[in-house]
């Protein structure tokens, strides 16, 4: 009844250009735009933006409610309780396990547990499953089905939160509710360190996989971003964003109203999209080293921004990869598949700190606001980047201006430059390009994991993206789609 | 038997919102213990949690086709969707992946899915209305799925 499909603006469309001799010429790389956003949101009260923005993303809703509730902490000039703080930051590090766990095992598992060269037909969760034993895939889906039960009772509602407000949240949490918390976040600590050893065991301990990490056709040196706390460690929830150039070195580090006098936006010809850069090295193209702007904002970014990480264990595995990887900062994009996992362990430490924190059942968890209502801007570290909500109102609260930087976007010209450098590393004169060959390009881009389209919704239910690749006269030559 | 409406969009997105409008009037002409209605903007395994214990599920949500004229209404099964069931993709897993995985981990699957689909003309502009040829579809879609969980 459905003819294969579909939307003719609802994907990523990502065109690679030979030459003559069938070398890369050039890469362009577009994606579906979403209109009228800021239009949709003036006129609304600040109040309602956890609601409005959380609906603008089907993959983080949970970070847009965080960021934004915290820029209304800002715009209102009132500073949450302690035990709210702490609900908002357990809520959130649960999230994180969530996502971080859906990712690995759903795009980055196919990739090294079937390898690249697998039929796509196998490349996916169904055939990772298969391998590693259905134990395994129980794990997964019973730490997201916890994880989403404690975003639900803290959050008010499953998927779509509705707890944050200015000046804390809505519902406190009772001993009850704590107690199975606490189980929860123990038997999330032992899925995190279990991934980590199904990553050592797939990937480090495989000479291919670990040499193609390694690789020149994998590896940037650019500008990272994360948010960290007051001893420059990684921070999901709250902190200071702080930038290290390509050699480590502490380069900015900046509370969030400070966002615009250091980041800008270079806007090309061929996309409409905008890709943001450091302000004060300036745009120099999608080059990477010290004298360009671009940066990265992903969670190998995010630890290559920060002195380490504030619990034990994910310390430790912190430690080993940078060991492992020969120093700090780590410019391999796929080693972010293995941040992403010492991340997952550290928010399943960090839940099980907050929820036997004495406060957290306190019931002072509200400052009410008093002041009138001007300028507010809210910083979180969502899965996919640095995720900023800046909003101007009048004095009644009515929104005037709102701006975001979503997570995804801070990381477009690095994406862009990992295709292109993938796509020029393995497309060769007279090399026959294969389905393998086309999937290493996509492993460039899949530790970003871009959301694109990702507001909308609408069958066959999945982000749609397609890449071409065009002879020197222009022609077709080959075409990889993924859910078209 | 417990029943599921489940309707799936971004009700801030135009047309995309058209399943959870309808969800959201099948469950005012609705009043049976066994029959829950819920909305959701996530995809994949996320769904997956929805429809877990659950024994009939009816999925109402936006489509875009090739040849589709805004406002028609599809009704359909998970296997309608098998075409695009082993392409990975490039966030998540599509509902036919999400359900043989349920199947595969012994979950507690439906019996029964039924998915309407509705012609989408515009999902790309930010707005809580759905077109005027989507909009008007809705009644039809709603009659067509009481009509269902009766049958």
């Amino acid at each position: 009844m459905i003819d294969p499909v579909t939307r003719l603006e609802g994907h990523g469309k990502i065109a690679i250009f030979l030459k003559d001799d069938g070398s890369v010429a050039n890469v362009y790389f577009q994606v579906p735009e979403l209109r009228g956003f800021e239009k949709f949101s003036e006129g609304r009260g600040a109040e309602d933006m956890p609601q409005i923005t959380q609906r603008i993303c089907g993959v983080c809703p949970e970070a847009h409610h965080m960021a934004s509730t915290k820029a209304l902490d800002d715009l209102f000039h009132v500073e949450p309780t302690s035990a709210a703080k702490k609900l908002r930051e357990l809520f959130y590090s649960a999230f994180y396990v969530t996502d971080h766990t859906t990712h690995f095992y759903i795009l980055a598992g196919p990739d090294f547990v079937m390898g690249p060269d697998a039929p796509p037909a196998e490349r996916n969760i169904l055939g990772v499953i298969g391998k590693v034993g259905l134990e395994l895939g129980g794990a997964v889906i019973k730490t997201r089905h916890d994880n989403h039960w404690v975003i639900q009772t803290i959050g008010g509602r499953p998927i779509h939160p509705c707890f944050g407000l200015p000046g804390g949240v809505s519902k406190a949490i009772n001993e009850e509710e704590r107690a199975k918390i606490e189980e929860i976040a123990k038997a999330s600590v032992e899925f995190g360190k279990l991934s980590l050893k199904v990553f050592d065991d797939v990937v480090l301990k495989n000479k291919e996989y670990l040499d193609m990490v390694l690789s020149d056709a994998f590896t940037h040196r650019t500008y990272y971003m994360g948010l960290v706390d007051e001893n420059n460690k990684v921070n999901f929830y709250d902190g200071k964003v702080r930038v290290v150039d390509p050699e480590g070195k502490e380069f900015i580090k900046y509370a969030p109203r400070d966002y615009v006098k250091h980041l800008a936006e270079h806007v090309e010809p061929w996309t409409y999209l905008k890709f943001p850069y450091l302000k004060k090295v300036g745009w120099k193209g999608f080059v990477d080293g010290k004298d360009s702007g671009v940066y990265r904002a992903t969670p190998l970014s995010r630890l290559n921004a920060a002195d380490g990480m504030a619990t034990p264990l994910a310390q430790a595995e912190y430690e080993r990869m940078y060991s492992t990887l020969g120093g700090k900062p780590a410019h391999f994009t796929l080693a972010t598949h293995w941040a992403r996992l010492i991340e997952l362990l550290y928010a399943a430490e960090r839940m099980l700190e907050l929820v036997r924190d004495p406060e957290i059942t306190s019931t002072d968890i509200r400052t009410i606001p008093t002041a009138k209502p001007d300028e507010g801007v809210g910083i979180v570290e969502a899965p996919r980047g640095t995720l900023t909500h800046h909003y101007i109102t009048d004095e009644r609260g009515v929104i005037k201006k709102c701006n975001l930087i979503v997570g995804t976007t801070n990381n477009y010209a690095a994406f862009y430059m990992s295709v292109k450098k993938a796509a020029e590393a393995l497309i060769k004169p007279g090399k026959e390009i294969t389905e393998g060959l086309l999937n290493r390009i996509e492993m460039a881009w899949r530790p970003y994991d871009l959301c694109l389209a990702c507001a909308t919704h609408s069958l066959p239910g999945q982000l749609p993206l397609e890449v071409t690749i065009y002879d020197a006269e222009g022609n077709e030559v080959k075409r990889l789609s993924q859910g078209i | 038997m417990k029943a599921l409406v489940l309707g799936i969009g971004n009700p801030i997105l135009s047309d995309d919102g058209v399943g959870i409008k309808v969800a959201h009037e099948v469950g005012k002409n609705l009043n049976d213990p066994r029959i829950a209605v819920s909305e959701t903007s996530a995809a994949g395994l996320s769904l997956l949690d929805s429809i877990i214990g659950y024994d009939r599920v009816i999925i109402i949500d936006a489509i875009q086709t090739k040849e589709g004229k805004a406002g028609q209404i599809y009704r359909m099964k998970p296997k309608d969707f098998s075409f695009a069931k082993r392409v990975s993709s490039p966030h998540q897993v599509n509902l036919v992946t999400a359900l043989e995985l349920g199947k595969m981990l012994n979950l507690a699957m439906p019996r029964r899915i039924t998915v309407f689909a509705v012609e989408a003309k515009d999902i790309t502009t930010f707005s809580e209305k759905c077109t005027p040829e989507v909009e008007k579809a809705i009644p039809r879609v709603v009659k067509m799925v009481l009509e269902d969980l009766v049958g």
